[in-house]
Formats: C-alpha cells, sequence, structure tokens
C-alpha cells in the first residue's frame, strides 16, 4: 500500500446531535483523482473541511504518505495542514482576493517560502540579492502556471475583475503555487460552461500525471467526474454507500437510488 | 423619470427642511441673554430660516445629482476620478514635489510661528494615519483605540527622559517598542474577532489605556500629567538662550543669533523625518511577503488559512509594526509638549486618525495626506467659530463620503507586476 496517499480511517463527525460524517473510510493513491460525490448535505465539504483543518473531525484518523513519511491530518489545525502537511484546498464558492492582481494572488501562496526568504522581513527590508533572486523565482513560478491557464497577459489585472471561468482556474493554480502533495477541489466545475469543464479536466490531469499531485475531487458535474476519476466514493447521509471505478459507480444500484430514489 | 424625480426631490427638500427646522430652531434660533440681570429667550428667526433654506435646497441638488448618476451607483463622481487619474499618473512627481516643498516650507516667508505649529501638527496626524493605515488599511483590521498606542509612546518616552534622563534618539526606539508590545498585548485578545466585534474591544483597549494613565498616580502622576519632559537637542546642543554653565548651544555653537523659532524648525524636520521613515517603510513592506500576507488577510481571512499563511502571526505583525509607529508620533509629541496629560488622548483623536485612513481611501498613503490636510485644515480654519469647529468636520467627511464614497483616493496599485507581457 505504498501508493497510498490519503487514508481515512472512520472518520466520523458530529455537530452537537448531527451526524454529518459517520464512520467514512477511504483512501486515495498518489497518481488517482478520487472523486466524492453524493447528492446536497451528503457531508462531503464536511469531508474537506475535516482533512484541511478547518473541523475539528470528532472521531477517526487521518493519514497522509508524504513521501513514505506518514503524517496524523488530526495533528494539524487549519493553516498548518497546508504550511506543514501540504495539502491545499480550493473553495465551493470561490475564495481569491479579489482587490488584489492576479499574480499577488500567486504570490500570497508561496508566501511560507518567501516569508523564509525574506528573513522574516528584515532581509527583504535591506532589498538583500538572495531574497530578490527568491522572488523572481517565484514570480517565474507563478508565470509558469499562469501561462498553463493563458491568464499570462491578465497577471496585474485584479483576481475579482476575472470571467468566472478564469477564476475558479485561478483558483486552483493558485493552489498548486504551495506546492501541495494532495490537492482538494471543492466543486470546481460549478457554474462552467461545457468549453471550460473541457478546459478543466485537462488542467486537473496535467497536474495528476505531470505533476504527480493527488486529487481529492468534490463534484456534481457528471462529466467531469465520470470523465477524469480514478477512483470514486459516494456518500449519502454522511456514510459511504459506494467505492469504485467511475465505470461501476454509474451502474451501482445503491448510487442511483441515492440520487433519483426508490419506487415505492 | 424627469418631472417624477424633480417632484420626488422637491417632497425629500421638503422633510428635510422640516427636520433641519426641529434641529436648529431650538439649537440656533432661541438664545437666552441676560438682559437687567434676567435671563430672556431671545429667537433669532433670520438665522434659521437661513440654515433651513440651506438645508433644503442643499438636499434638493444633491437628490438630483445623485439620481442622476443612478446607473452607477457605487462609482465616484468624474470630477473626484479625474483628480484621482491625474494623481495617479504624476504621483511621483507630485510625491517628490510636496516632498520639496516640506523641506523648503519654514523657510517660506509666511512661515511664521503659527503656520509652523500647524504644519508640525499636521506632520504629526499625518505620521499617525500612515501608521494606522498598515492596521486599518493594509491588514483591514479597524482599530478604533490607536490613541492607546500614541499614549503609550508619549508617556513611555517621558519616563524614560525624566528618570534616566537619556536623549530622545535612545527614548525614541524604546517608546517605539513599548508601544509596539501593547500592539501584540492588544493583538491577542482579539485575534478571533473581526469587523464591528474587533473595532468595539480596540475602542475599549483605547479607553483602557487612558484610565489607566488616569489611575496609576505613582507613576503617571494622573490627571495632573508629567512635566519637564526634557525638549530635544541637535545632536546634544539644546536650544536655550541661557544655558547651563559650560554647555554650548545650538546658536552658540552656529554662530547665530538666538531665536525659538530655531527650535519650532528643528522639530519640524523631525517630525518631517519620521513621518517619511514611516511613509518608506510602509511602501517598502507593502511589497514584502508580510505586506501582501496583511493584504490578503483583510481580502479573506479563510482563503489565507487555506493557503498556509499563518492569520495569527500576520495579524500581529500588523498590530505591532502600526503601534509601533503611533509609539514613535507619541514620543514626538511628548518631546514637543514637554507637557503630556491623558487629556491628550481622548476618543476623538482616535476618531479622527481613523476618519483620516477612512477618508484617504484605505491603504493609500498619498490620501492619508490629503485627507490630513483637508480635515486637520478644515479644524484650524474654523477654529474661531469654537463650537462649529466639529460641525464643520462631521461636514466634511459628509462631503467626501458623497462624491468619493471609497475614500479620496481609492484605487489600489499592485504590490509586484509582470509588465506587459511577462
Amino acid at each position: 500500500m505504498s501508493n497510498t496517499l490519503l487514508d481515512v480511517q472512520n472518520l466520523t463527525m458530529k455537530f452537537g446531535g448531527l451526524i454529518a460524517i459517520d464512520d467514512l473510510t477511504f483512501s486515495a493513491k498518489k497518481d488517482h483523482i478520487t472523486s466524492i460525490i453524493g447528492p446536497n448535505g451528503a457531508g462531503k465539504t464536511t469531508v474537506f473541511n475535516c482533512l484541511t483543518g478547518f473541523y475539528k473531525a470528532t472521531a477517526g484518523s487521518m493519514y497522509l504518505n508524504k513521501e513514505n513519511n506518514k503524517m496524523d491530518l488530526k495533528k494539524f489545525s487549519d493553516f498548518k495542514v497546508a504550511q506543514k502537511a501540504g495539502v491545499a484546498r480550493t473553495f465551493q464558492n470561490i475564495r481569491l482576493f479579489p482587490q488584489m492582481s492576479v499574480l499577488e494572488n500567486m504570490m500570497v501562496a508561496q508566501h511560507n517560502k518567501l516569508m523564509v526568504a525574506s528573513g522574516f522581513s528584515i532581509l527583504g527590508l535591506i532589498n538583500s540579492k538572495s531574497y530578490l533572486q527568491k522572488e523572481k523565482e517565484a514570480m517565474e513560478i507563478s508565470k509558469y502556471w499562469l501561462d498553463i491557464i493563458g491568464l499570462t497577459n491578465r497577471a496585474d489585472d485584479n483576481a475579482g475583475d476575472l470571467p468566472y471561468g478564469d477564476q475558479r482556474k485561478l483558483e486552483i493554480v493558485r493552489a498548486m503555487c504551495i506546492e501541495p502533495h494532495l490537492l482538494c477541489l471543492d466543486e470546481p466545475a460549478a457554474g462552467l460552461n461545457a468549453k471550460e469543464s473541457a478546459d478543466l479536466n485537462k488542467l486537473l490531469k496535467f497536474i495528476k500525471n505531470d505533476k504527480k499531485t493527488g486529487i481529492l475531487l468534490i463534484e456534481h458535474d457528471m462529466s467531469v467526474v465520470m470523465g477524469i476519476s480514478d477512483h470514486v466514493v459516494v456518500l449519502n447521509y454522511g456514510k459511504k454507500i459506494f467505492e469504485g471505478t467511475a465505470k461501476e459507480t454509474k451502474n451501482s444500484p445503491e448510487v442511483i437510488e441515492a440520487y433519483l430514489g426508490t419506487e415505492d | 423619470m424627469g418631472k417624477d424625480l424633480i417632484q420626488k426631490s422637491l417632497k425629500d427638500s421638503l422633510f428635510t427642511g422640516i427636520i433641519a427646522l426641529a434641529l436648529f430652531g431650538p439649537i440656533v434660533g432661541l438664545r437666552t441673554v441676560a438682559k437687567n440681570e434676567v435671563l430672556v429667550v431671545e429667537p433669532k428667526w433670520f438665522v434659521v430660516l437661513l440654515i433651513v433654506a440651506f438645508c433644503a435646497v442643499g438636499r434638493f441638488f444633491i437628490n438630483i445629482y445623485t439620481y442622476k448618476k443612478e446607473k452607477r451607483r457605487g462609482e465616484s463622481s468624474s470630477l473626484g476620478k479625474a483628480i484621482s487619474n491625474f494623481l495617479d499618473e504624476k504621483g511621483a512627481q507630485i510625491a517628490i514635489a510636496a516632498i520639496a516643498f516640506s523641506i523648503i516650507f519654514p523657510f517660506m516667508p509666511f512661515a511664521d510661528r503659527y503656520w509652523m505649529d500647524i504644519a508640525i501638527m499636521m506632520m504629526t496626524y499625518i505620521m499617525l494615519g500612515w501608521g494606522l493605515n498598515i492596521v486599518i488599511g493594509l491588514a483591514g483590521l479597524l482599530d478604533l483605540g490607536y490613541v492607546a498606542f500614541y499614549a503609550v509612546g508619549a508617556y513611555s518616552y517621558a519616563l524614560f527622559a525624566i528618570h534616566f534622563g537619556w536623549s530622545f534618539w535612545i527614548c525614541l526606539p524604546i517608546a517605539g517598542l513599548f508601544a509596539g508590545m501593547f500592539g501584540i498585548l492588544l493583538g491577542f485578545p482579539v485575534l478571533r474577532l473581526r469587523g464591528d466585534y474587533l473595532a468595539i474591544v480596540t475602542l475599549a483597549f483605547g479607553e483602557m489605556i487612558r484610565i489607566l494613565l488616569l489611575n496609576w498616580y505613582e507613576l503617571t502622576k494622573g490627571p495632573d500629567g508629567l512635566t519637564g519632559i526634557p525638549r530635544p537637542s541637535f545632536f546634544g546642543l539644546p536650544f536655550k538662550r541661557y544655558p547651563d554653565e559650560g554647555v554650548e548651544t545650538f546658536h552658540t555653537f552656529f554662530g547665530l543669533e538666538y531665536d525659538p523659532m530655531q527650535r519650532i524648525i528643528f522639530l519640524y524636520y523631525l517630525i518631517l523625518i519620521l513621518a517619511l521613515i514611516t511613509n518608506a517603510f510602509t511602501i517598502k513592506i507593502r511589497r514584502l511577503p508580510v505586506g501582501r500576507a496583511w493584504e490578503a488577510l483583510r481580502e479573506d481571512e479563510i482563503a489565507c488559512k487555506s493557503l498556509g499563511v499563518n492569520p495569527r502571526n500576520t495579524k500581529l505583525t500588523a498590530f505591532a509594526v502600526g503601534a509601533m509607529f503611533g509609539g514613535f508620533a507619541g514620543s514626538f509629541f511628548a518631546t514637543r509638549q514637554a507637557f503630556i496629560s491623558p487629556e491628550s488622548f481622548t476618543f476623538i483623536e482616535s476618531a479622527i486618525i481613523v476618519a483620516i485612513v477612512v477618508l484617504g481611501g484605505m491603504g493609500s498613503q498619498t490620501g492619508v495626506v490629503l485627507s490630513t490636510i483637508f480635515l486637520i485644515g478644515l479644524i484650524e480654519v474654523f477654529r474661531d467659530f469654537e463650537s462649529y469647529r466639529m460641525v464643520a468636520f462631521g461636514g466634511a467627511m459628509v462631503l467626501i463620503m458623497v462624491f468619493r464614497p471609497r475614500g479620496i483616493l481609492a484605487k489600489r496599485k499592485p504590490t509586484i507586476t509582470m509588465g506587459k507581457h511577462g
């Protein structure tokens, strides 16, 4: 099981009496896109919030295999999950820094690296060469990603002024700037048209294949899920009701039941 | 729309007139005068009529003006835009011209004691505005108790200078450090608070410091204030007409006639340098990772967390750095006045500084200068009208908010650019 990137065991999250996630066990592989699907309110985003430290899970364990070094995600609180464990995420409702330029958004994502390079601002204040060099490198990385999503010529515009589809893509590449091991995407295709959706698929495949970054995906758009998922986990009322390949999922009676209901 | 608009506006202005009558009738219209040792009410209806007419007519025109632009509400007026664009384009030249003007200012023919005092006061507010701009403008943390750090700076400067006899240049960094520490002290409990809640707690913090200064008599002499704070010297040369035995003074060293203006001019340059340092520091740190993180935090704290930015440290540095500059300004205030008491650090000071930052356009360094000149200048112009000063102040704020709803200079420049084609 050295190929396992994320190993979630018996994850449970309760809000008072409400059980949002009930004893969920699943794993995600390093070179896979793992999708979590399910009807609204099934607890998909809650899983993300537990993984990325925004919620503290009530019970269960979450381990990340980082270069064969097993890290317990429960040990990290909010920002440390991104900083120390290298788990990046995007949000269902886009969370860019709208009044800051596209390039600045990318630079903020490389904050921790640059903070060290700037000697916690002291070297930066005196214009130290080593910091300027690091800043240039960070700009190169930003440019590399912006080239991929075709936004380089808008790098100096405010992120909030971009079209919706571009904002989605920007949020994903911004998350990639922290060089994550696991990228968690919360409904990246929501509100995209067919062409933008196809572009997104391409981008996600590129991240998976070329960047060797595992992807965990929450999605409603079945064309995206079926097109790129290597593995699908289906949730309903916080419980896992099915797990398998995209094809198996499509034909599973439990899944059809959860989505469409049964005949009485 | 046209006729309907005028009808509506007329109705509205009539309503405004009634409110104005209700307000100003008793406030302005009725005046008690002592006549033959009896208080007699003397009505001044003509003045009231003038004010009411002014309010009603003004309301009418504002209505027409703003309704006309309804389709682009939220945008600022074309005049304001033109000014802002002009300032954007010629920003560098204007900044240089302004700095040059402030350097030669003391030698202008009209720069007498009165003007110098106003200039020093404005410069102090500009410095405070720049310091608070880090907290409010960049990090987006609404701090209504900024005057607390000004007070901490002033008192720590005064206490160190009085008790240890250390010179200005030693006490200044210590005072800044103390203020910065208080910034962190305030920062910790308010880390989780945002918006209104943060504003309330910082406001309380400002009052706490003032009340502490008022009641800790052994240390601060309470309401009596601290007197005899050493005046600054020009690298060890004091500004005194009759110096102590064996001490060379500024005017004898340079072979000048003694003139009390020498000290004022020195103070002016001192605050000018301190303010410019604050400005240069802010401009520079805005382009460093920590500065970008401040702005990112203002934009979206959750997104910051998801990118591994530590919100606690980022907020604390913003509070500490902002407070530090408040402390520097405080030490200057102490050494200028030679006397400080808690009276000088009331909430109204915080409010004025916040107004300067917000009206200038959050995060805009030039905006702080413009709004300081506008607001403090206005207060000064209305000095003779005493109780109407604050009315003028409020009126100025309303005007800015009507014409420039996002502050005088609302446009933000990116901290790093890719250039035309990368």
